[in-house]
C-alpha cells in the first residue's frame, strides 16, 4: 500500500459567501455523514446505518479515528454532541426544521462504535439532517474555557450549531 | 459555528488561527409547534482564518488534505480579490462567488482561470399568494410563468452561467421528475390563462429584488409587461433594508409590499431537494413561503418525510417537484452556476453544494513552492459586500 502524498503548499482564499462560517466548520469538523462532490450522501464518521424499527436508527461508527488533539473518537463523543445539541430549542441557523424532536429523541451508546438513536416516529430526513450534526472533541465541551457552539462567546447554543 | 481556533474536530484541516462567525437574529414563525429560523445580521471574520493540514486524518489516502495550509483572507474585498487573483501571484489563489459579469475578465486574465460548477442553486420569483392581487389563482401564476423568456434571462442576465430547469429540482439531483420540462415562453397561452382571472384594473404587478438581482427583475418585468399588457413595477430593495424585508417574509405577520420577489437559494445536498428548497419556499414551516400554507404541498411533504427507504423518498420528492410546477407556486427562472477564479497553478474541483479544500493541490510552479509571493493582510475586513452584480455573495436570507 502506497503512503498518501504529504501535504504541500499554501493557498490563499477569498470567500465572500455568507456560508463561510459553515465552510470553515466543514473543513475542520466532521459529521456522521458528509456530502460528496456531486452532492451525494456518503458516510463519514459513521460507516453504516440501519433502521431497526420506525423510530430507532442505529449507526455503526468508524474505527481508528482521532480528533486533532489526539482523543480517540467513539460513540460517547457522538452522544455527548447529540445531548448538547438537544438542549436548545433552535440550535441550527437554518431553522427548526433540522431539529430532532426534544425531549423524545435520545442517543444510546450500545458500545464504543455503535450508537442507537431513538426518535418519536419515522424520520426519513434524519440521515440528511446529520450533515448539520458536527462532532466536536470532549475538550470542545468540557471545562471552563471550552468554547462549545457559542457557549463561551454568547452564553447560549441557540442558532450557533 | 466555531468561535475560536483549536483542535476541535476530526476533519482534514485544523483551525489554527482566527475564526469566522455570524451574528444572527432569531425569527419566530409559529409558537406551536415551535417554528423558527435565524437571519444573518452581521459577520465576524478575523483578517486571516488559517487552516492547517491534519496529517492524521483517517481518509488521507482518498481525500487528503493535499495542501499544508489554507489561508482565508478576509482583509480584501471581493473586487480587490478578483484583481489580485487575475493580475498577481502569491496574493489570492481562489475567489469564490465570482459574478457572471466578471467571468470574462477571469478568462482573459494572466494568472487565473474560471472554474464553473453546476451548483445546487435556484433563482426564482417568490409569488406572494397572500397579495391583494389574485396571485392565489393558479391561472395567473401559470400566465406569469409563460410570459417570461428564461433563455434570455440566462443569456443576458447571467451571461450564460445558469441552466433553465422546470421547477426547483435540477436534473442532476434526485427527485427530478422524469420528462419534466420548463414552462416555455408562450404569449398566446399566457394571455389566455391571464384572461381567466380578474386582475384589478390599474393594479400593477410589483416585482422586488435586492440590488444583486435588480437587472434580472427588470428583465422579468419587461417580459410580463409586454406579454400580458400589464403594468409592472420593479422595487429594488437597498441593502440596508434587506434585513427588515427578510424578517417580514419569514415571520409572515406583516403585509409584504411585493407580489413577486426575485430570490436565490441553494441546497446542501443532491438527495432530496424538497427538504431544503421546496419546503423553504412552500411548506408550512418554510421561511420563504409568502401567503397561506398550501395543503397539497404539505400533504406531499408529510408523505416524504416519513419515508425511511431512499428510493421511496425520492419517488415522493419527484411528485413534489411536479406538483409545485403544475401549481406554478413560484416564478421559476433557472439554476445559476457557481463560478470561481482560480490561480493557474492550483487544481480545484468544486463541490455542487459546499466549498471543500481537502482535494485541492498546488503544482510545482505555484508561488508557495517556489518561494514567491505571500500576502500581507491589512486590518480591513469586507467579505460579502453586496453589489449590483448578479451573484450569491452578500445574499440575504435565513442563515443557511
Amino acid at each position: 500500500m502506497t503512503a498518501p502524498p504529504e501535504p504541500v503548499g499554501t493557498v490563499h482564499v477569498v470567500d465572500p459567501s455568507p456560508l463561510n462560517w459553515l465552510f470553515i466548520t466543514w473543513n475542520t469538523m466532521e459529521e456522521p455523514i458528509r456530502i460528496d462532490q456531486d452532492g451525494r450522501t456518503v458516510y463519514s464518521l459513521a460507516e453504516s446505518s440501519e433502521w431497526l424499527d420506525d423510530g430507532t436508527l442505529e449507526l455503526e461508527l468508524r474505527r481508528g479515528v482521532r480528533f486533532q488533539d489526539g482523543e480517540h473518537f467513539t460513540a460517547h463523543n457522538v452522544k455527548q454532541n447529540f445531548d448538547e445539541m438537544q438542549r436548545w430549542a433552535a440550535p441550527h441557523p437554518p431553522g427548526t426544521w433540522l431539529n430532532f424532536p426534544a425531549p423524545e429523541s435520545t442517543a444510546e451508546v450500545v458500545d464504543d462504535h455503535t450508537l442507537r438513536f431513538h426518535f418519536p416516529g419515522p424520520d426519513g430526513l434524519a440521515i440528511g439532517k446529520f450533515r448539520g450534526f458536527h462532532i466536536a472533541s470532549s475538550a470542545f465541551w468540557d471545562g471552563p474555557d471550552a468554547p462549545g457552539f457559542g457557549y463561551k462567546k454568547h452564553g447560549s447554543g441557540e442558532g450557533h450549531w | 459555528m466555531i468561535d475560536e481556533p483549536g483542535p476541535w474536530g476530526t476533519g482534514p484541516f485544523t483551525l489554527v488561527q482566527g475564526a469566522s462567525s455570524i451574528t444572527t437574529r432569531h425569527v419566530l414563525m409559529a409558537a406551536e409547534p415551535y417554528t423558527s429560523s435565524w437571519l444573518i445580521e452581521s459577520e465576524q471574520r478575523d483578517p486571516q482564518v488559517v487552516l492547517e493540514a491534519n496529517r492524521d486524518h483517517w481518509n488521507r489516502a482518498d481525500r487528503g488534505p493535499r495542501i499544508e495550509r489554507a489561508v482565508f483572507r478576509n482583509d480584501v474585498d471581493p473586487a480587490e480579490a478578483l484583481r489580485l487573483v487575475c493580475d498577481t501571484e502569491g496574493e489570492v489563489d481562489i475567489v469564490t462567488e465570482v459574478s457572471p459579469a466578471d467571468a470574462r475578465r477571469v478568462q482573459d486574465s494572466a494568472h487565473a482561470r474560471l472554474v464553473v460548477s453546476d451548483a445546487n442553486r435556484v433563482l426564482v420569483g417568490i409569488v406572494n399568494r397572500g397579495s391583494d392581487a389574485p396571485l392565489s389563482d393558479v391561472h395567473v401564476r401559470r400566465a406569469l410563468n409563460m410570459a417570461i423568456d428564461r433563455e434570455a434571462v440566462v443569456r443576458d442576465g447571467l451571461h450564460g452561467y445558469a441552466s433553465v430547469i422546470p421547477a426547483m429540482t435540477p436534473p442532476w439531483c434526485s427527485g427530478f421528475p422524469e420528462g419534466a420540462t420548463p414552462y416555455e415562453l408562450d404569449r398566446e397561452k399566457a394571455r389566455e390563462a391571464f384572461a381567466t382571472a380578474s386582475w384589478p384594473a390599474r393594479r400593477p404587478l410589483r416585482i422586488a429584488a435586492g440590488e444583486n438581482f435588480a437587472e434580472i427583475a427588470h428583465m422579468l418585468a419587461a417580459g410580463i409587461r409586454s406579454t400580458l399588457e400589464l403594468k409592472v413595477e420593479v422595487l429594488v430593495v437597498p441593502a440596508d433594508q434587506l434585513p427588515a424585508g427578510a424578517r417580514a417574509l419569514v415571520e409572515k405577520k406583516l403585509d409584504l409590499p411585493w407580489d413577486v420577489l426575485v430570490h436565490g437559494w441553494f441546497d446542501l445536498s443532491s438527495e432530496a431537494p424538497p427538504a431544503a428548497v421546496h419546503r423553504e419556499y412552500f411548506g408550512r414551516d418554510g421561511a420563504f413561503r409568502a401567503g397561506p400554507p398550501d395543503e397539497g404541498f404539505d400533504a406531499l411533504f408529510d408523505e416524504m418525510r416519513v419515508q425511511l427507504g431512499g428510493e421511496a423518498l425520492v419517488r415522493v420528492a419527484e411528485k413534489i417537484d411536479a406538483y409545485v410546477h403544475d401549481q406554478a407556486l413560484a416564478l421559476f427562472v433557472c439554476a445559476p452556476q457557481a463560478l470561481y477564479a482560480v490561480n493557474e497553478h492550483v487544481q480545484f474541483s468544486p463541490y455542487r453544494t459546499t466549498f471543500e479544500l481537502a482535494e485541492v493541490t498546488v503544482g510545482e510552479r505555484h508561488w508557495s513552492r517556489t518561494g514567491g509571493g505571500g500576502a500581507s493582510p491589512s486590518d480591513r475586513m469586507a467579505p460579502g459586500t453586496a453589489t449590483a452584480r448578479p451573484g450569491f455573495a452578500g445574499a440575504s436570507g435565513n442563515a443557511c
